[in-house]
């Protein structure tokens, strides 16, 4: 079981997260979130242990763990098949010894394959890098196989599958799937030709064969020649070469000299060095190399535009910083100076009845004014009756100031004060209504309706009428002429 | 930390202040919001992080109520103070400094004070405005309130959306010299309103503070540019996955299936509105689907559709062909022993393996006699109808939005504009059952499967383009 991922793991597990969010939409991730916000301050560190959190959850790190299994037995099947493989070309070549050995064919048979394959993976290098090689496939699908073995049971709904996409997805960003499949490619063909070469070896030390060449066409010493350049890199190695005349002989009866047999041999065995194991070899350390090395630069900063949207998520877009400055315990609210304390409507209205029948022989004046109104209101408006003075509209520190002069010097009995109920209640202009209300006899809220927006806003109407209620105000929608008239609604 | 940017929120009550933070800040829980006035009485921060990097800290703050009255103690604070330092020359950042010591700045005008004092910490303030008022006198007495901090000010004129007096508020505000400013909505801000926000703001900023703005707001819309893309993503996975469902059914157990699979298109569906949800940082309850009107399955195989033989075809060949490339390499090297079955396993193994056991166990069904379920081409029009008017809905939705997002009207469910180009997706997902999580085997990894969604994604969000334009 992986305790600690390795860097590779962690950026493998990150990648089947972030595939599997892309298809079904965000897990579940608020504890995960919350520990990644723990865990790291940078974001790749976020998302990586993020990523880890899930994985865990969910048994990613399980399925890694059973793939990683299977890939290894996986990998010690195709060595066996190698080492198998290499011992029966070996064999299939050279035969038991009863015949004597073709020397082309033998190594047709030896090499024609390798360089096929090797052709073929040059071939696919250039056309088709990123995609996995036919042998590449083949250990996948024994890996997958294996690794849905080995899994438990819980573990195996469907979630092994997305780690292999997950692989390559993310060496793909560095173009490592080529260099990781040349290094299994050819440590498998290295792996063959090795075991080739060891059971050749032990044929060619407890046998005796003949060597032998046979054509119809082609004229004797081009064959001399074939031999003499397939020899010439061996021989610089020390690989016995074998001589004109031996080649020659060789033509036409099967060579039973020693020396012969040992310099075709040798020759034979230097060919399948120099031309088999040397390239794939040299091949191998290339791509191990270049696999190496890129793995090691495999960065989650590769893949980071990929991963925006859940940056956002570690690194919210906003954070409170919470309050600097806190609300009051009690909000000011504008209140009626009252000797009496707050007046209900009731005990104000019987108080300026009373008053209405005492003082018969006071100025009788009603005045009607309005605060703060839509420009599209007619103002003052039409039906306004004679007795009734306009005190105009008050908006500004200065209105207000001489409209409080005029009806502190001649305050009118009966005061109706006309609101705009599209105006947001706030305390000036209830503070301005408290500051009136004590100056007159009585006055009397006038609410006009909503007009703005086209249907008007009826949730102000009725905040309005909440808030005068709180003042203890007379108020109504209706237009305010018989009270004014007659003190009464 | 303290070289963050610091803007202020400021205004009247009730004009929106709490909501342009909410919309700016994409935190539907930021404080609280009301159609009531004074909702905000505390002043309260929150930092921006903009592509990973934190570029300002906007503060909400409670509205002005009184500035009428706030003006007046002003002005009997200076007097007082003149009679006691006859030579002293009072400006407005002192006669401010004067109220904030004074007794009312902790009683009447506590929360005006709170405003000044946030204001004069602030590199700029913001000052809303509700469109749909008239340029009253009270709003130029609080503008001169404020002004008297010496900080810049941005008029922000809100519900532009719902046609307010704009042009009085320009003329209005020309007058007092604010030329800077900015129209928006936070319910439904107008388009680039937030870019238009920064960048009027910026102007208001001196040279050193501009690069910061800029690069945030570019980052800004690339977030969102991604984000509309991820979404449409989503919502191509859900189509793909519902086109490509498919049950092979016994003959008698028809009704049951057909139900089966409506509620599994239905879970489908509210998983991908949650994750949409999850994408905007909405609440989960922001959008509820109406039960999706499912009537009746489409029945029959496709078992030689030339969609169907085609995906067979190109699985197939270039899996068996690698296989059993493989497969020859064993055969040979065993000397023949092997007698080429290797190459036979190969082509079988090598990636063709699953699409013919699934076309063969198919097929096989259909020797038993059991038919094939798949949803129709008009359910799958109104799932993508629905989710196209989803994904249009969300990019334009704010996080001051308070209302849920309302389902398309009957008659858009029919347009067929968003669902004809998908056509013809739809009838290439159905030949791949195996592209459905919906279905018990599937592979949803892979070029091709990738490829469709990438397509189905472009096509939607073409279409949620025009429609926020
Ligand atoms: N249509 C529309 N409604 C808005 C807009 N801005 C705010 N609202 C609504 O107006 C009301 C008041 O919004 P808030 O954000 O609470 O206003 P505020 O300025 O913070 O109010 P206080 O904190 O009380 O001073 C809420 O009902 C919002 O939904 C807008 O641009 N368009
Ligand atoms: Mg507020």
């Amino acid at each position: 079981m992986i305790q600690e991922p390795t860097r590779l793991q962690r950026l493998w597990l990150c990648e089947a997260i972030r595939q599997r969010e892309t298809h079904a939409g965000p897990l579940d991730d608020r504890e995960a979130n919350r520990h990644a916000q723990r865990a790291a301050k940078d974001l790749p560190g976020r998302i990586q242990a993020r990523a880890l959190f899930l994985a865990r959850r969910d048994g990613l790190v399980e399925a890694l763990d059973s793939l990683l299994g299977g890939a290894r037995l996986a990998l010690l099947l195709l060595f066996l098949l190698a080492i198998f493989g290499g011992a029966g070309l070996a064999f299939a070549s050279v035969g038991d010894g009863r015949e004597p050995i073709n020397v082309f064919w033998a190594l047709l048979g030896l090499l024609g394959l390798h360089f096929v394959s090797l052709l073929l993976w040059l071939a696919s290098q250039l056309f088709t890098p990123a995609s996995p090689t036919a042998l590449g496939r083949f250990w996948l699908w024994i890996t997958r196989t294996f690794s849905q073995k080995l899994m438990h049971k819980t573990a195996r709904d469907q979630r092994a599958p997305n780690l292999v996409p997950a692989l390559f997805q993310l060496l793909e960003r560095r173009r490592l799937v080529r260099w990781l499949g040349g290094s299994l490619v050819h440590g498998f063909w290295l792996v063959t030709l090795l075991a080739c070469l060891v059971m050749l070896l032990g044929l060619f030390s407890t046998r005796r064969y003949g060597f032998i060449w046979e054509t119809t066409l082609l004229p004797a010493s081009s064959l001399i020649r074939a031999t003499e350049w397939l020899g010439f890199l061996p021989a610089l190695v020390g690989f016995p070469l074998p001589d004109a005349s031996t080649v020659l002989a060789s033509g036409t009866v099967p060579v039973i000299t020693e020396a012969a047999r040992q310099a075709w041999a040798g020759w034979l065995l230097g060919v399948l060095v120099v031309f088999g194991l040397l390239p794939r070899a040299l091949l191998l350390l290339v791509c191990w190399l270049r696999w190496q090395l890129g793995q090691r630069k495999l960065t989650l900063a590769d893949s980071i535009s990929d991963y925006s949207l859940l940056a956002e998520r570690l690194q919210p877009v906003s954070a409170s910083t919470g309050i600097v400055d806190p609300a009051p315990a009690q909000l000011y609210m504008p209140h009626i100076a009252n000797a009496s304390g707050k007046a209900t409507p009731e005990s104000r209205n019987a108080a300026h009845l009373s008053s209405n029948v005492g003082h018969l022989e006071q100025q009788h004046t009603q005045m009607l004014v309005a605060i703060e109104l839509n420009p599209e209101r007619n103002w003052p408006p039409a039906e306004l009756p004679a007795a009734v003075m306009d005190g105009g509209i008050i908006e500004d520190r200065n209105q207000r100031r001489q409209f409080l002069d005029r009806i502190t010097l001649h305050p009118p009995q009966r005061l109706a004060i006309a609101i705009d109920s599209d105006r947001s209640p706030d305390r000036g202009t209830l503070g301005l209504i408290t500051e009136i209300a004590p100056l007159v006899d009585a006055a009397y809220i006038w609410l006009l309706p909503p007009q703005v927006p086209p249907d008007g806003n009826q949730a102000r109407l009725k905040i309005w009428r909440e808030s005068l209620d709180a003042l203890g105000m007379l108020y109504n929608d209706t237009p305010p002429w018989h009270w004014l008239e007659t003190g009464r609604e | 930390m303290n070289d963050l940017l610091k803007f202020v929120v400021v205004g009247h009550t009730n004009v929106g202040k709490t909501s342009l933070l909410r919309t700016l800040l994409r935190d539907s829980k930021f404080g609280e919001v009301s159609d009531r006035p004074s909702t905000t009485r505390h002043v309260e921060g929150a930092t921006l992080t903009v592509g990973g990097e934190q570029f300002a800290t906007l503060f909400d703050t409670p509205g002005l109520e009184d500035a009428s009255a706030l003006l007046d103690y002003l002005e009997d604070l200076e007097r007082i103070e003149r009679q006691k330092h006859p030579n002293q020359r009072i400006d407005a950042p002192a006669r401010l400094e004067l109220f904030l010591g004074s007794i009312e700045a902790r009683q009447r005008f506590e929360q005006e004070a709170k405003v000044i004092r946030q204001l004069l910490a602030s590199d700029a303030g913001l000052y809303v405005i509700d469109a749909r008022e008239p340029a009253l006198a009270k709003y130029r007495e609080e503008l001169e309130v404020l002004s008297g901090c010496g900080k810049p000010l941005l008029p922000v004129v809100n519900f532009s959306a719902t046609g307010g007096r704009l042009e009085e508020w320009e003329n209005a505000l020309a007058r007092l010299n604010l030329h800077a400013r900015a129209v928006f909505d936070t319910i439904t801000p107008p388009i680039d309103g937030e870019r238009h926000l920064y960048e009027s703001l910026a102007l208001l900023l001196d040279s050193k503070q501009r690069p910061a703005l800029e690069q945030a707001v570019s980052a800004l819309e690339k977030q969102n540019g991604k984000r509309r893309q991820s979404a449409a993503l989503l919502v191509a996975e859900l189509l793909v996955d519902c086109a490509a469902a498919r049950h092979s059914v016994a003959p008698e157990a028809e009704e049951e299936a057909e139900a089966k699979l409506f509620v599994q298109v239905r879970e489908r569906e509210q998983k991908c509105v949650e994750a949409l949800l999850d994408l905007y940082a909405f609440q989960a309850d922001d959008a509820r689907l109406h039960t999706l009107p499912l009537s009746e399955g489409r029945w029959g195989d496709d078992l030689f559709n030339p969609e169907t033989l085609r995906a067979l075809g190109i699985r197939v060949g270039s899996g068996m062909a690698a296989g059993a490339l493989a497969g020859a390499g064993i055969d040979v090297m065993a000397g023949g022993l092997t007698l080429g079955t290797a190459t036979a396993i190969g082509a079988l193994v090598g990636g063709g393996a699953q699409t013919v056991r699934n076309y063969g166990s198919r097929l096989l069904n259909k020797l038993r006699g059991q038919n094939e379920l798949t949803l129709s081409d008009s359910v799958l029009q109104v799932l993508a109808v629905r989710q196209g008017y989803l994904l249009q809905a969300l990019a334009k939705r704010t996080h001051a939005a308070t209302s849920r997002i309302p389902p398309p009207e009957e008659a858009d469910v029919a347009r067929s504009d968003i669902t004809d180009p998908l056509q013809s997706f739809f009838k290439q997902a159905r030949a791949y059952p195996e592209w459905s999580s919906l279905n018990e085997e599937h592979e949803l990894e892979g070029e091709s499967r990738d490829a469709l969604v990438g397509k189905i994604a472009s096509s939607l969000m073409a279409f949620s383009a025009d429609a926020t334009q």
